[in-house]
């Protein structure tokens, strides 16, 4: 249980710089999912509060202790490691008590937390195993093991459930989120996974090339993201993202055009080109137009390939008049839109259908920057001009 | 090609042949010729005879002067009896155990130093990075490209407290003649060997098993000590054999260091030649001597064999 605070943490290696400029400030007992793509630093941002690594510059605090440069043992964590890194001489008995033993516990105690953990992991009956008779998704459990036995005051998992099966993978969340409520522990978690981030952090921190993106709540991270970033990275499939040009009081995209509320954004006439970014979740067939909260005006395009999905159905959009030559150049180098609707839904391939846009969740974005310039084109709409640095410095 | 045109050659001449005619050698050549495999067998077992004679007669022989009773000379390939009282005599005519513990003692207490000291250097050098690790790395083979004996005057004065070292104290007691002696330099001498085997075996380890155990609660050192060493227990019992063998069949330093008598901490070659004295030389009690001193290794590189299991590191990491 411990404040976690990073201030302007960054980390080069000689031809690389894995972090930047990073501000992180946990709360006592929050649950921070770190997301982004491979590479971004997810794992050396982890490290360094590990101690593991020293960052290049910046601070960081655990509780009211500054730990930039305190070695591992001092600073309070336990870590499960994205390559597990299980003892290979030990049993895993000896896996998971190695840190009690180092500190000298009595063996009663050691054995009462041991089996403890191992129960929670459902490792039973397997410790006296060497690492190498165990399966990857088992090996992955006595690595959580591991941590959870010494009751640290925060724990770093880097995809600790990355080799479990489906099953047993919502099982250990559910049971790592159990644990978390009931030890209280402030926990950095690291996942690719979208329904772990979604539902078991308080907060997500959205990372890409070392720099954080947004910090917030998960569904401030899925309806309100800081840019086009992390709009694209939140949500599976992910976002539609059409160039736009600017007219008064309506967005000209090929061949679509959407209206706005000149009052609700405003800011807009000062630009010219943006992005329009729109969930598939968020594109309506006209016939189910009552669906969407601010309905667009329709606007008609013809079914590419459909992806059903049990429960619900992808479907590729183009533009009408794919493959011809227009004014704005080949049709078919403009980018297509992807939209989810009822599996009941009447719809086949090469169909032209009327489609309309929710425009209450309709994101606008800075063509250049990529920041959020608003979140819904009606009046009332969420305005992100500005603020929207604002309020992720605030969340820090 | 012609191999098969050949076998099949020699086989046919065979069977034109009448089986009186054939005599036992061509009947073999034949055999040998239809089954390689026979051939190379034979031939196996033949060289590994060879091998183990050239290795194992020597002992034989020292075996076969221990037969001989005292004062013969001329001795027979085969012992005209058997009378082990000689490994029995050893003992008792001279402190023969005192000079194999002083032989030992050397011996094992070099070891721990070397694998102590080197392990701390192999970790630093196989796994750390610092400015100056090339050229540290290459002045310690250049130290281990020197004679040893080049440095034993210097270090004899130094010991008997005759020289200034580096030109600024003398050392604070008389080393010469105590275990410090020979402990100090043969250290020096077979360190550089057991870096450079630590060194490669330590930088293999996977960092994360190191970080892991850093993070559980060890330091470094810790970590050195409970994980690294043990999955690199082969270059460990490498370093420490080699080591151990050094210095306990090392005859100059400990030789001249130290005084003739077990209670000055001889060694064990002062053991054997101690059966020689001004008018007599009693060669079967040296053969039995040296047969006894040579048991000590013989036991420890078996023990060691056993310990030294490879591919530990097997399902630690996710690859
Ligand atoms: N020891 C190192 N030396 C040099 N570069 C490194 C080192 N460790 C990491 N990097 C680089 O730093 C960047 C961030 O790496 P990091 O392991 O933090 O990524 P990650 O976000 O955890 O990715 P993944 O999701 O694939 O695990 C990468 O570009 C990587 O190549
Ligand atoms: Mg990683």
């Amino acid at each position: 249980m411990a404040r976690v605070k990073l201030d302007d943490v960054s980390k080069s290696y000689e031809d690389v710089v894995a972090v930047k400029n990073m501000n992180l400030d946990l709360q006592d007992g929050e649950f921070i999912t770190l997301v982004g793509p491979s590479g971004c630093g997810k794992s050396t941002t982890l490290e360094t509060v590990a101690g593991l690594t020293k960052p290049t510059s910046g601070t960081i605090h655990i509780g009211d202790r500054e730990v930039t440069n305190l070695p591992p043992k001092d600073r309070g964590i336990a870590m499960v490691f994205q390559n597990i890194a299980l003892f290979p001489h030990m049993d895993v008995y000896d896996n998971i008590s190695f840190g009690l033993r180092l500190r000298d516990f009595p063996k009663e105690e050691i054995d009462e937390r041991v089996e403890n953990a191992a129960d929670i992991v459902e490792l039973g009956g397997m410790l006296d195993r060497m690492p190498d008779e165990l399966s990857g998704g088992q090996r992955q459990r006595v690595a959580i093991a591991r941590s959870i036995v010494r009751n640290p005051d925060v724990f770093l998992m880097d995809e600790p459930l990355a080799n479990l099966d489906a099953k047993l993978r919502v099982n250990m969340r559910t049971e790592l989120q159990r644990l978390h409520k009931q030890l209280e522990t402030t926990i950095i978690y690291v996942t690719h996974n979208q329904a772990e981030a979604m539902t078991m952090s308080d907060r997500i921190a959205v990372i890409n090339g070392g720099e954080l993106q947004q910090i917030a709540p998960p569904l401030t991270c899925y309806n309100e993201p800081a840019n086009r970033f992390v709009a694209g990275f939140i949500g599976s499939p992910s976002m539609n993202f059409v160039p736009a040009t600017v007219g008064d009081g309506e967005l000209q995209a090929n061949g679509y055009s959407l209206s706005y509320d000149t009052a609700a954004v405003e800011e807009l006439t000062s630009r010219e080109e943006v992005e329009i970014g729109v969930r598939p979740e968020d594109i309506y067939l006209v016939q189910n137009e009552s669906e969407a909260d601010k309905p667009s005006a329709p606007v008609e395009v013809v079914t590419d390939v459909l992806e059903p999905m049990g429960d619900e159905i992808f479907v590729y959009l183009k533009p009408i008049g794919s493959g011809e030559e227009d004014g704005m150049g080949s049709v078919e180098e403009r980018e297509g839109l992807l939209m989810s609707v009822d599996p009941a839904t009447d719809i086949t391939e090469d169909q032209t259908v009327e489609i309309v846009f929710d425009r209450a969740r309709i994101h606008l974005f800075d063509r250049g920057t990529g920041d959020a310039i608003t979140h819904g084109v009606i009046e009332g709409a969420k305005m992100d001009t500005g603020s929207s640095e604002g309020e992720a410095q605030a969340d820090d | 090609m012609s191999i098969d045109a050949q076998d099949h050659d020699d086989a046919e001449t065979l069977d034109d042949q009448d089986e009186e005619s054939k005599n036992r050698v061509q009947a073999w050549a034949a055999d040998w010729i239809r089954n390689p495999q026979k051939a190379y067998t034979v031939m196996g077992v033949f060289l590994g005879g060879v091998l183990l004679t050239t290795t194992l007669f020597p002992l034989y022989w020292l075996f076969a002067v221990a037969m001989a009773p005292p004062g013969q000379t001329n001795i027979p390939l085969i012992p005209t009896r058997i009378d082990l009282y000689a490994f029995v005599d050893i003992f008792q005519q001279v402190p023969f155990a005192r000079f194999m513990f002083n032989s030992l003692f050397y011996a094992t207490t070099v070891t721990v130093v070397v694998i102590l000291v080197a392990s701390l250097a192999g970790y630093a050098f196989g796994r750390l990075d610092f400015r100056g690790k090339l050229p540290l790395l290459f002045s310690l083979l250049v130290l281990s490209w020197f004679p040893p004996a080049t440095l034993f005057l210097p270090l004899f004065r130094a010991f008997n407290q005759q020289v200034k070292m580096l030109g600024l104290f003398t050392l604070p007691t008389e080393i010469y003649g105590t275990p410090g002696a020979v402990i100090a330099p043969l250290s020096a001498f077979t360190m550089p060997l057991a870096v450079f085997i630590l060194m490669t075996f330590y930088a293999q380890i996977p960092d994360g098993l190191e970080d892991a155990a850093r993070v559980e609660g060890s330091s470094r050192i810790g970590a050195l000590f409970r994980v690294i060493m043990p999955l690199s227990a082969p270059g460990v019992a490498t370093a420490g054999i080699l080591t151990f063998i050094t210095v306990y069949t090392e005859f100059f330093f400990s030789f001249l260091m130290t005084g003739d008598k077990a209670s000055e901490w001889a060694p064990i070659v002062n053991g054997v030649l101690a059966f020689q004295s001004r008018y007599t030389v009693r060669y079967d009690l040296q053969a039995a001597a040296s047969l006894v001193a040579i048991v000590p290794v013989a036991i420890l590189v078996v023990l060691a064999q056993d310990k030294i299991v490879s591919g530990l590191t097997q399902g630690a990491l996710k690859e």
